[in-house]
């Protein structure tokens, strides 16, 4: 089968109309294409939409149920300063008062800088930094329940969280006070890192 | 649709049929004048569709030839050199291949046939050429009766025909294969069977001349006719050693190639017309110069085809690809809609949360914080003993144990151990015991028992005096009445988990 240049007139409908069809129909197959692969990736982001909206919506129950349960106990912790920053004029303060009220005959007390705190045992603080500021208590005793009593009104009347460490009582004969009492203890705070 | 044009040429008639799903339209007859040209040229111009050309001529000449068998540009060569040597004056012009000899040199044995008076179709010819007609192809009776015989069982074989336009067409064929045709006009004052009767005989007489067939061998004379006429050709005919008659009924010819048309006589033109129309034999007359819009047409009609087989293909990709992009977005309104739902449900959840200034004292800690904050003082609470928890059980024992006098107590916190633990270091003094050492050491002894009962581990860390083999004891120890007995004693206090 062979054709000429003269026979192209003859071939003109149809090979146009075979052209326009492959036009017609690529673009068609090329824009459908393209339409589906555009609701595939639209479909990709919903399903990504539908998984950070299901996991906001279990955070969101979680932080329910948590706010239900540690509202209360954080809001007391909070309400005694040991969330947040030192506040260490409250506890010179409140020191001060307990030496007006004589709980025991003389103490003398040296806070250290504040330092960050590591428990021997290691426990997950999430977004809190724990800080300590060390103590050291000497005191003059007329008997041990005043040493008692007085670590008791410090826990109760003074806002902050003091953990006692160490403390060692000597009896002493003829003397005013019978017995002298070192402590060291540190106030621990609770600082939360994104409240900085 | 399927719409073809059959041409019948005969040495004194032209006509064409025009062919509609298999059915024959009346003939349109053309003669061979300026007017019947014209007319025919007007014809051409109305009917677009493949054109089928059949002749019916007595001057269509026949050679049987055995030729080395060649294949290829060699095979071309010989056949052309054989249509020059044989047929040099005439393009219409076919060479078949009979059968290949089945010994010697197993040569090809060929059958040349060609119509040998060109000017009886050049005129017709080249109107359709002038209008571009697609030819499909130029055949003769005897090449498209072939398919009739392929069911009769005979050796040698005379078909028999009558084409009203032509005349009477007797083919032979040998073990199947056509080897010799001939026409000859039919004398209007004799009958179709006189006819049959004189021209068998010759044609049989012709055979045996040629030697195709052999002395004693029969002839078998089929003849196609109407079964209007078969009753007056059996008058006519009879059967004898070298001749036995046999009747094809046209209509039932007509019948097995699905052809509608109702035949009124014994012309069978229109079943060798639409013989041709279904089943065209694939060796014909005309030239590639001949077909060439034919093969025009082809390409057309593929090319529109191949347009038509694309339009499909793409629309249907098309529809299964937007069909799919609809589902998905289907898809993605659900996603969509769930999706703002947990929304609106995480929103509302969390707007019923407690403001900072409400109840957490200004605090804006979330709840995950709150959670943690809480469990970590907890936690640590561990570490915070207040000392009357740790000293309560020592002070109350040493209530009951008045001869026993504090010196000196040192406590201070483990935190190393998993519970935390308050290591108490306890110096002391018995009191009053003078030298009844075993009362004083029963005494302790109680002591530490007291200590045990009250919770604490107590290990002791120096005895008043050391019975034991290891220590040392001086003669004078009863002088050290007045002399308390100092003691220590390490405890561990542990929280009650």
């Amino acid at each position: 089968m062979t054709f000429s240049q003269d026979d192209l007139p003859h071939l003109k409908l149809s090979l146009l109309a075979f052209l326009v069809t492959l036009a017609i129909g690529g673009s068609a197959v090329f824009f459908s294409q393209k339409f589906a692969q555009h609701a595939q990736q639209a479909r990709q982001q919903a399903r990504q939409q539908l998984a950070d909206a299901r996991s906001k919506l279990t955070a969101a129950r979680d932080d329910q149920e948590n706010m239900s349960t540690y509202t209360k106990e954080y809001t007391a912790i909070y309400r005694r300063e040991i969330i947040g920053d030192e506040q260490r004029l409250n506890l010179i303060e409140g020191l001060e008062t307990l030496r007006q009220r004589k709980r025991v005959l003389d103490f003398k007390y040296a806070i250290a800088p504040q330092q960050p705190y590591k428990p021997a045992q290691a426990l997950d603080s999430g977004n809190f930094e724990l800080q300590r500021s060390a103590m050291t208590l000497q005191f003059e005793l007329l008997h041990e329940g005043q040493l008692i009593n007085f670590f008791d009104s410090l826990r109760r009347d003074i806002n902050g969280w003091f953990i006692l460490d160490q403390c060692t009582m000597e009896w002493s004969a003829g003397a005013t006070a019978q017995l002298k009492a070192d402590c060291a203890g540190g106030w621990l705070t609770l600082k939360n890192r994104n409240t900085k | 649709m399927s719409l073809k044009t059959l041409f019948f040429l005969s040495s004194d008639s032209f006509h064409a049929h025009v062919c509609t799903n298999g059915a024959l339209a009346a003939p349109c007859y053309f003669s061979n004048s300026a007017d019947g040209l014209e007319r025919f040229a007007e014809f051409l111009r109305s009917h677009e569709g493949p054109a089928y050309l059949l002749v019916d001529l007595i001057e269509e000449d026949f050679r049987q030839e055995t030729v080395p068998h060649l294949t290829g540009a060699n095979h071309q060569a010989l056949i052309q050199r054989k249509f020059d040597q044989f047929y040099r004056s005439t393009p219409f012009r076919l060479a078949r291949l009979q059968q290949r000899q089945s010994e010697g040199r197993r040569d090809d044995e060929l059958l040349f046939s060609a119509l040998t008076n060109p000017a009886r179709i050049s005129a017709w010819l080249e109107l359709l050429l002038q209008y571009k007609t697609p030819i499909v192809g130029i055949y003769s009776v005897p090449h498209a009766s072939t398919p009739l015989i392929k069911d009769i069982d005979s050796d040698h074989l005379l078909l028999l025909s009558r084409e009203k336009d032509a005349g009477l067409r007797q083919s032979y064929f040998l073990n199947k294969r056509l080897r010799f045709s001939r026409l000859t006009p039919i004398d209007p004052n004799s009958s179709f069977a006189d006819a049959v009767a004189t021209e068998t005989a010759r044609t049989h007489q012709y055979l045996q001349s040629l030697s195709l067939t052999p002395q004693g061998q029969q002839l078998d004379v089929h003849i196609i006719c109407h079964a209007n006429d078969r009753a007056q050709l059996d008058k006519h005919l009879s059967n004898n050693p070298d001749i036995q008659y046999a009747y094809l009924d046209l209509q039932q010819l007509g019948k097995h190639i699905k052809s509608p048309y109702a035949y009124a006589d014994s012309d069978a033109s229109s079943l060798f017309l639409h013989l041709l129309a279904i089943q065209p034999p694939q060796a014909n007359y005309a030239t590639p110069a001949h077909t060439h819009y034919f093969q025009l047409w082809q390409t057309q009609r593929g090319l529109f085809g191949l347009a038509a087989a694309t339009a499909l293909i793409c629309l249907v990709w098309s529809a299964l690809l937007f069909l799919e992009g609809r589902g998905i977005n289907e898809e993605i309104d659900n996603f969509k809609f769930q999706a703002s739902r947990m929304m609106q449900e995480a929103q509302q959840i969390t707007q019923k949360f407690p403001s900072g200034s409400a109840n957490s004292g200004g605090n804006t800690a979330s709840a995950s914080d709150m959670k943690t904050a809480v469990t970590l003082f907890s936690s640590l609470q561990h570490y915070s003993v207040p000392p009357e928890q740790t000293l309560k059980g020592l002070a109350t024992t040493l209530n009951n144990f008045p001869r026993i006098h504090t010196n000196k107590l040192d406590w201070q916190m483990n935190a190393a151990s998993s519970l935390p633990e308050q290591v108490i270091t306890f110096n002391g003094e018995l009191a009053d015991f003078g030298n009844d050492y075993r009362g004083a050491l029963n005494y302790l002894e109680r002591f530490q028992l007291m200590l045990t009962r009250a919770g604490y581990t107590v290990t002791p860390v120096k005895l008043p005096l050391d019975f034991s083999s290891k220590g040392s004891i001086g003669a004078d120890i009863g002088n050290s009445r007045e002399k308390p007995s100092e003691f220590s004693l390490k405890m561990i206090w542990r929280a009650q988990p």
